[in-house]
């Protein structure tokens, strides 16, 4: 009896389990399915409007929402330029909803699930490609052409945001990978220039070694990071993108080049072993005592990071942006990408507005509020205020412009996948801590890497 | 003599490895004290408490900040309590209610129903948010002002792990003592108020500590269902500043941390030996 009990509740709880699964699967189903309806019909008669003209409308009350995430600084930025905007369109009140970073993309991609987004919404790059494949979550802003300057992006940026062939976000801002120097440090070394080489990078370690210690470092870099420079490096070497038409270019002994070459920097002391820095026990650079005090005096980090790896320094008189290093003749290789952008949903009942709000963010009067609090605006006509209203961060715009000036591969949107780039247990952490750590060869390394790039692709 | 000295070396010793050990858990707690009074370089360049250049501006960051009169640190305790209060007294009420019935009377189904309530206590929270949502927004409850989305739920006992928590309890509360109640002419509901309920007094406490708590802390809850930020409640507003990109002040979130745990720590210490009495008796009873 008791046996036929036991049996009956472990039924029972996996039937929940399951039910609770299926339900979630199910309905989420359901409403996609439903939204892709709703969407075929909004878009026939977007089709039919596209051709007339798109009028804001001035007189009748208009509620809007927006969403975004942030720190202290952006919402204040935000908060400032929707009153602007509500004083230009005085029928129109935009309510706003933000928050940290944290949860941030659940919550909005079960309101999306929903059909609940805000209207206007600030979305990360990867957004597009993972809840809006097929395009059913956010409007095509071409149709919107005449409302949003569009011409004031590049190609390439806009090229980024289209998806199922729909452009379904402006580009807010571009960012990419660059070195920044302690020169400080450098200079108690013995050199004075920025390094531009790799000999560059090589002699420094040695100069390091000898003239300051052990502990000291030209650079230091995490797992992810290595990751990113070692394509610098590949694609910079090999002239082709790491990704394309959704499989990896690149074969494993290539792979195995790229790992010696990260291993060469280990080696002569360039960089300090992810052993010794997973010892020192700090999850990001800036936070670490050696950054702090100088004796890791390169990062190669986000343009948009900037002040935050400058304002850990103790002593900051010494930080400089370096400039993009070239690995090789093939290319220049290096990492940029759609840092944000800003797409209206298509539960939006009032496109054209949400457009014209669009506009006067990051083409209009709004651009010289926002600054570069989303980083560098990637609309000409938006930098141009920000910079003519003093709101742009000299520092963050000197690499930014360094970055996007030297660029020439385009970034596979899987890159930053979490199954890849996770910190505790995604491929990149696999793989380049366990070849630091020697329990991996170069040609097992580069194996499981090519596997798990591969795995993630083909999920797609 | 020889004796008493001996024993005298091993009090010592057992007092020397209790407090070590003991400061060695409250340090954190008392470093984070002490982390709210220094700037950013201090916090991560060592693991003392004591401060080289104190400074009040966390503290000062942490009531001042408003976001252009949205949200303060008051308006955020204010939403806070305005949806945990339900939640803990609907939680105890519908728990017991619920507990009562399984444990007390015999119906068609029982043993089955149970199972099946047990079995959400497997239920990850994540497997549920998106058609809880969906659900939620059919009512028309997203974004409600009165927070409906994260109490009503407690109305239907659906907190399993307290109900569990109750029918343990009141399983080794002994049936003699109902019957006695019938006797002198208690219906099951005068039984359950004027008997049962006085009696699981300590659990009960430890339901409305739990959920009081769990509440306090929840974050994901009002991140996707309260949307205005003059509604958000303590644990949004406390993370709204941290952003990863251009860094924060620690100091600020810290003394937030410490301010928005003061009233959680007073209700504990207040409730703390019913508390204790209730988690300890349920485990040697169930």
């Amino acid at each position: 009896m008791k046996k036929a009990i036991s049996l009956a509740l472990a039924g029972a709880m996996t039937a929940t389990l399951l039910a609770g699964c299926g339900g979630a699967a199910s309905s989420s189903a359901a409403t996609s399915e439903a939204a892709s309806t709703a969407e075929s019909t909004a878009a026939s008669t977007e089709e039919a409007t596209a051709s007339e003209a798109h009028e804001i409308n001035t007189t009748d009350p208009i509620e809007l929402t927006i969403s975004w995430w942030g720190g202290d600084s952006r919402h204040e930025a935000y908060q400032k330029a929707l009153e602007a905007f509500q004083a230009k369109y005085p029928n129109i009140k935009v309510s706003a909803t933000y928050g940290a970073w944290s949860g941030w993309e659940e919550a909005q991609s079960t309101a999306l699930a929903a059909n609940q987004g805000a209207d206007v919404m600030q979305v990360n790059w990867n957004w597009l490609y993972q809840y809006s494949p097929t395009g059913e979550k956010f409007v095509d802003l071409r149709d919107y052409s005449d409302v949003i300057d569009l011409t004031q992006w590049t190609d390439a940026a806009k090229d980024a945001c289209i998806v199922a062939d729909s452009l379904q976000a402006v580009p807010i801002s571009m960012t990419g990978r660059i070195f920044y120097w302690n020169m400080n440090t450098f200079k108690e070394a013995g050199i004075e220039e920025v390094p531009t080489t790799y000999d560059d990078l090589i002699a420094a370690g040695k100069a390091f070694q000898e003239k300051l210690g052990d502990d000291y470092y030209p650079l230091a870099i995490g797992q992810y990071d290595r990751m990113i420079l070692m394509t610098f490096y590949l694609e910079s070497k090999y002239g082709k993108a790491w990704v394309e038409n959704n499989e990896c270019q690149y074969t494993e002994e290539e792979i195995v080049d790229g790992l010696n070459f990260i291993q060469s920097l280990e080696d002569n002391h360039v960089i300090p072993t992810r052993p010794s820095m997973i010892a020192a026990g700090f999850d990001s650079i800036d936070k670490s005592q050696e950054w702090i005090d100088g004796k890791y005096a390169g990062i190669f980090e986000w343009d948009s990071s900037a002040n935050k790896y400058q304002g850990a320094l103790a002593d900051n008189s010494g930080f400089t942006v370096g400039e993009e290093i070239k690995f090789g003749d093939k290319a220049n290789g290096g990492f940029s990408k759609v840092s944000m952008g800003m797409a209206i949903t298509t539960s939006c009942q009032h496109p054209v507005e949400a457009a014209a709000l669009i506009d006067f963010l990051w083409n209009g009067e709004g651009a010289a509020i926002m600054g570069s609090e989303c980083g560098i605006p990637a609309s000409a006509a938006g930098l141009a205020a920000a910079q003519a209203a003093d709101a742009v961060k000299p520092l963050v715009l000197e690499a930014n412009t360094k970055v996007l000036a030297f660029v020439d591969m385009p970034l596979d949107p899987y890159f930053e996948s979490s199954k890849l780039k996770d910190t505790t247990d995604g491929v990149y952490t696999d793989v380049f801590d366990g070849y630091s750590y020697g329990e991996y060869t170069a040609e097992e390394a580069a194996e499981i890497l090519l596997d798990g790039v591969s795995e993630v692709l083909a999920a797609v | 003599m020889k004796i008493s000295t001996a024993h005298k070396i091993g009090r010592f010793f057992q007092y020397f490895v209790l407090i070590l050990v003991g400061i060695i858990m409250i340090y954190p707690l008392v470093w984070m004290v002490g982390a709210t009074f220094k700037t950013n370089a201090e916090i991560f360049s060592g693991i003392g408490f004591i401060t080289k250049n104190p400074t009040l501006q966390g503290y000062i960051d942490a009531v001042t900040q408003n976001y252009g009169g949205d949200i303060s640190i008051w308006k955020a305790f204010v939403n806070t309590y305005s949806f945990v209060l339900p939640k803990v007294i609907f939680t105890v009420i519908s728990s017991v209610i619920a507990a009562y019935g399984f444990s007390r009377f015999q119906f068609k189904g029982r043993d089955f129903l149970f199972g099946i309530m047990i079995s959400t206590l497997f239920l990850p929270q994540v497997v549920l948010n998106v058609p809880q949502y969906l659900m939620y927004n059919t009512f028309g409850w997203i974004n409600s002002p009165l927070y409906l989305p994260l109490w009503v739920p407690t109305l239907f006992a659906t907190e399993t792990y307290f109900v569990y928590q109750l029918v343990q309890f009141m399983r080794s509360i002994p049936h003699d003592l109902d019957e006695a109640a019938a006797i002198d002419g208690c219906g099951p509901v005068k039984i359950l108020y004027k008997i049962i309920c006085p009696m699981l007094s300590p659990s009960l406490v430890a339901c409305a500590l739990f959920q009081f708590m769990w509440s306090c802390n929840d974050y994901m809850g009002p991140l996707l269902y309260v949307q205005t930020p003059s509604k958000y409640p303590m644990s949004i507003f406390v993370k709204l500043s941290m952003d990863a990109d251009n860094g924060f002040n620690w100091n600020r979130i810290l003394a937030l941390s410490l301010i928005s745990i003061i009233p959680q720590l007073v209700v504990f210490f207040c409730a703390q030996d019913a508390f204790i009495d209730g988690i300890s008796a349920g485990a040697v009873k169930g």
